[in-house]
Order: structure tokens, then sequence, then C-alpha cells
């Protein structure tokens, strides 16, 4: 049998670049058109080529109808979204709403778009000039930290956080340390579940400004919270489980912190300092912190925390640590106070004799305009049989400093420190920093 | 048919940058009160001025529901903006940046609030993002979102808070 749509399909695309057929309906149709191209094209030899007008006007009058339907539906559209109940004024809306569909947290928090990266990535650095009357040293410019601070939302309540940073030795060769990874589970605001290497929660520095020099007012950490392979006498880094959240506390603001972890290693000072794959021994350490922001005073901040570890130093007994440690801090827009106080003390097994190390600092520093002018007093003292520490002994003095910031992100830094050593020479050290986040 | 007519709106207004559609929330035209808005299945009804600045804050990060708190601001330069971070956050842009910088650092904050453009695009933000809270216009806000109540104040209340211009608070 011939039957030819050819002419057909000519009549309905003329009718489209005519403007006779309607918008909604102009696509089907030339999808209509492509998928029968092949077929068409192979009855295109018997076609007949001139257009049958009688097979026209059908169409013209289907298409008639057609827009006759189209204005139905549009009254239907029209009525029905007029029915939808309206919701009224928040405190008389009904909770039998129809709800939105939360289309855009689905596609955030079940779907993992493969072609988009989840990562999000901040850097820290900084680079300083730095001079001092100690003996064997000499004024250098240094390069600080390269920090590349990497998270991802791995879901809704999955969220994982790294700190890689790149840093050059004294040796002048540059090392890659995994400052901090840390996968977190979050049941709410009273509960998160972290698994990895943190900083320890012990005191306030430690935990508020990680390895970033920019975010500190100063050009770099009290001694006390020095990082272990700068020669810092606190376990900083943990390897481990940490919980965290708010206690249900009003006004009060109450936080706690707490973690197991492999702790610092002891039984050799040349060995890496923090415990990344393998514990010494088969105690862990463990530590708790509470602290309170009182809604009353907004930057205020003051905790306490307490830290438990056993060390195992080779050829010699076994050394029970413990760190109690508390903080009161004020951080406002202008005004910086942080106070910190520790007690860390280390008692051999099988000796009555214990080994306190006390140390703390305060650092007040007042902001105008882009300048912030400082001053730091930091003490430690610790004994010279100190099991652990032996060379650290008493060390204290002031640091005054002028930060100003250049720019949104980009703060330079003149600082002058002064250390008292006991019986050895007094330290005076100049330190000019550029730190800058990108 | 009348189902699919009742969908129509929701799936035909995604991804467009046109007014949703919904009739605005009834108030004067010269009231410069800011409305706080939540999605509409959100259960909260009421904050208080410091849980306002929590949740704006980043320490807040669920609702009771348990539902993850977004947080959705205007782009700076924005006059909304800018009497929010004055009354909310009490601080400008800079120390804004810095404070969620930080607290993403320090991991106590998840995520920096999520910046839009305009009004519109806050309102259709918060009508598809069952977590999110962001502000608009008083005059602006439509139907598709719910307006909380700020220490028990309503955007044209007296004494209601949060105010383009504070000082015109009568």
């Amino acid at each position: 049998m011939k039957y030819s749509t050819l002419p057909r399909i000519k009549a309905l695309r003329a009718l489209i670049l005519t403007g006779r057929i309607p918008g909604m309906l102009k696509l089907p149709l030339l999808l209509g058109m492509f998928l029968t191209c092949p077929i068409l094209y192979a009855q295109q030899t018997s076609a007949p080529t001139d257009m049958n007008l009688q097979t026209a006007q059908s169409l013209l009058e289907r298409m008639d109808q057609l827009e006759a339907t189209v204005r139905e539906l549009r009254a239907a559209l029209a009525q029905a979204t007029a029915a939808i109940p309206k919701p009224a004024l928040p405190q008389a809306a009904p909770p039998s709403q129809p709800e939105p569909e939360p289309q855009a947290e689905h596609a955030a928090s079940e779907g993992m778009d493969l072609n988009k990266t989840l990562l999000r990535i901040r850097g820290f650095s900084d680079g300083t000039l730095h001079g001092s009357n100690l003996k064997g040293d000499t004024t250098s410019f240094s390069l600080g930290q390269v920090d590349l601070f990497v998270t991802s939302d791995v879901s809704e309540r999955l969220k994982f956080l790294s700190e890689i940073v790149f840093e050059a030795g004294r040796d002048n060769s540059f090392g890659v340390d995994v400052e901090r990874l840390l996968l977190t589970y979050s049941f709410g605001d009273f509960l998160n579940v972290g698994v990895g290497r943190f900083h320890s929660a012990i005191g306030y520095y430690n935990t508020a400004y990680h390895h970033s020099t920019w975010l500190q007012t100063t050009t770099g950490r009290p001694f006390l919270f020095q990082f272990e392979d700068q020669g810092g006498i606190l376990p900083v880094h943990n390897v481990g489980m940490t919980a965290s959240g708010r206690i249900p506390s009003g006004a009060l603001g109450l936080h706690y912190v707490a973690e197991v972890g492999n702790g610092r290693t002891s039984r050799s000072p040349l060995n890496e300092q923090v415990q990344n794959v393998l514990d010494e021994n088969n105690r862990k350490a463990v530590n708790f912190a509470v602290f309170a922001r009182p809604d009353a005073v907004r930057g205020l901040q003051a905790g306490l925390s307490i830290y438990r570890d056993l060390l195992a130093p080779q050829n010699s007994p076994r050394i029970g640590e413990t760190i109690f440690a508390a903080h009161a801090v004020y951080v406002g827009l202008n005004f910086e106070w942080l106070n910190e106080a520790l007690l860390l003390r280390h008692a051999p097994q099988g000796t009555s004799r214990v080994f306190d190390t006390p140390g703390f600092y305060t650092q007040v520093s007042r902001r105008f305009g882009s300048y912030r002018p400082y001053v730091r007093y930091q003490y430690v003292n610790a004994s010279q049989s100190e099991p652990v520490f032996p060379e650290v002994g008493l060390r204290h003095g002031p640091s005054v400093g002028l930060r100003y910031d250049l720019s949104e992100f980009v703060a330079l830094k003149f600082q002058y420190d002064y250390t008292a050593r006991g019986r050895d020479q007094a330290i005076h050290a100049l330190a000019l920093q550029a730190g800058f986040t990108f | 048919m009348l189902g699919t007519a009742i969908l129509l709106p929701h799936v035909l207004l995604l991804g467009t940058s046109e007014s949703l559609g919904f009739a605005p929330q009834s108030r004067p035209a010269t009231d410069d009160s800011l409305g706080i808005v939540v999605n509409r299945s959100n259960p909260v009804e009421n904050l208080s001025s410091a849980e306002l600045r929590k949740i704006f804050m980043g320490e807040q990060t669920h609702w009771s529901n348990g539902r993850r708190i977004t947080v959705v601001m205007l782009e700076p330069g924005k006059q909304e903006r800018q009497a929010v971070l004055a009354q909310i956050y009490r601080m400008d842009d800079k120390d804004f940046n810095k404070h969620f910088l930080q607290g993403m650092f320090t991991g106590e904050i998840r995520a920096a609030p999520k910046t839009l453009a305009t009004s519109t695009e806050v309102l259709k933000f918060v009508f598809n993002v069952p977590g999110a809270i962001g502000y608009v216009r008083g005059t602006e806000a439509d139907e598709s979102v719910k307006i909380v109540h700020v220490d028990s104040r309503l955007p044209g209340d007296k004494d209601y808070s949060i105010r383009l211009h504070p000082k015109s608070a009568k």
C-alpha cells in the first residue's frame, strides 16, 4: 500500500515556522519529525511532491481543537492553583500545610555528584625575618608553614577535616605533615564524634589557632603550646577518638570535650613525637575538658581540662603523666585577653617522687583600626631533674608587638621577645612576620 | 490532571530567578523591619535575640527537629545585610569573614552562610531547603516562607528589633 506521510510532515513544518503551532506543542512535533526522518527518507522516492490541500485543512482544524484544549488546561491549572490552601501568618500556620519538597537539601545530602568535588581548600602561610642573641642563631628569613586546610561535607552528618602542612626544618629541607585528619559524625549540637588525628583540647590556645599564624595575634605560639617538634612540652597532637558538644545549661553555655588516643611518645626524643600508627604501650591517653561560654558576656570562655597518660621511656621506669589546665579568655572584636595556666606532673612508677612543671601566660591586645598592639608574658618552670624535659628549666619573660592588618587577609607583625633562662643568658629576639590566608 | 496541575508551580519555579508566585504577607509599605524567614516545614515559631545570634553565628547548628541549619545571607553591599551584620552579628564584613574562617578552621562551624544576590533568591532558597534561615524586608516576605517571631514580635510590631534603620524604631 502506498501511504506517504511526508506531505503531512512538510505541512506541519510550515505551520510551525509560521507560528500557527502553540509553543508547548512545537517540541513534541519537532521530535516526532526528527525520529521519523529515516522512514520518510525511504518513502521519498514514491511520495508526491505537492501538498494535499485537504490534508492541510484537516490539520488546521485539528490545531484549532488543540488550541481550545490548551485554553481549557490553562483554566484548570489556574483553578487548581487557586485551590491550594494559602498559608496564613506564622502564628496561624496550620501544621497540615503541604510541605514543599526539600529539593536542594536532598541534592546535597543524599546524592553524590561524582563530577563535582566535595573538597574546600583554604591556605595559611607566613614568612618571617628574625634574629636573636642566642648563641648559634643567625638572622634569617624563614619560610613558615604552608598549611592547606581541607574540609569536605561527606554527607549531611559526616564531615572530613584535615590540615596538610609543608614545612622546612632547620636543615632547610621541606617535609610534609598531616597535622590534623579528622572524620566527624555529628549527632547534633550535643554530640559530635570524630576519629583521626586532632589537636588535644588542653587549654584554649591549642584548639583555637592550630597551625595558622595569620589567625594568631602574635608571631607564634606561647612556649607552653609550642608544637612537639619545636620543643614544646605538651602532647599537642593526639591520634584517636574525640567526642564534643554542648551541655544543656542555658545561658551558661557549657561545652565538653572527651578524647582518647595514643598520646605522645616518650621512648626517645628522636622518634616522631606523635604516635600516628603505633602506640608504645597499651595504655591510652585520655583527656576531658569542660568550658563555659556564657551568653551574658559574649567572647568570654573559661574552662578546665585534665589529661592522663602513661609514658614508657627507654631504660627507665614508666612515668604517669597528668596535665591540669585552666583558662579564662576574652576575645572581643577589639579587645583580647588570654590567660592560661597549667601544671604538668610526671610521676615515675616505683618512686614517691613527682615532678611538677607549672606554666602560664597572659596576653592582652587592643585593636585600633588596622593596628593591634599586644603584650604577652609567659612563664614555665621545669625541674632540672625533670625526667622527660630536662632541658626546659626556667623560662619567663615578656613579649611586645604590633600587628597591622595590611588587608583583610594579610597581617604584618613586629614582635620583640625577652626570655630569661635562670642562670643562662637571657635571650633578646626580634621578628618581622607576614602572615596571610589564601 | 488536578494533581499534575498542583505540582506544576513547584516544578516550574525551580531554577528560575523569578518570583515564586506566592502572595505577599501583608506589611505596611513603609515598614522598614526585616523578617527572619524559615522554611514552612520548620516547627520554630519564636526565637530570642540570643538564639538568633547563635544561629547566625554558626554556634547552633541544628534545629529542634534535628535538621541542620543553613544560614543564608545577602551579598556584601546590600542594605539588609549591613543591618543584619550590625544588629545580629554586631560586626562588619571583615570580622564576619574572620569569624567564619576561624570557626571552620577550628571545626566548630561546619560551613559559612550561603550568600545570595537578591531577596527573591533568599525566598526561593528558604522555600526549598527545610533547614534554611534567612532574612528579607518585611514587605518582601511572601507566603512561600514562614516569618518567625523574634523576642515574640513580628516585623511591623512595635519594638521589633531588626530593622534597616534601627533608629527609626518607634
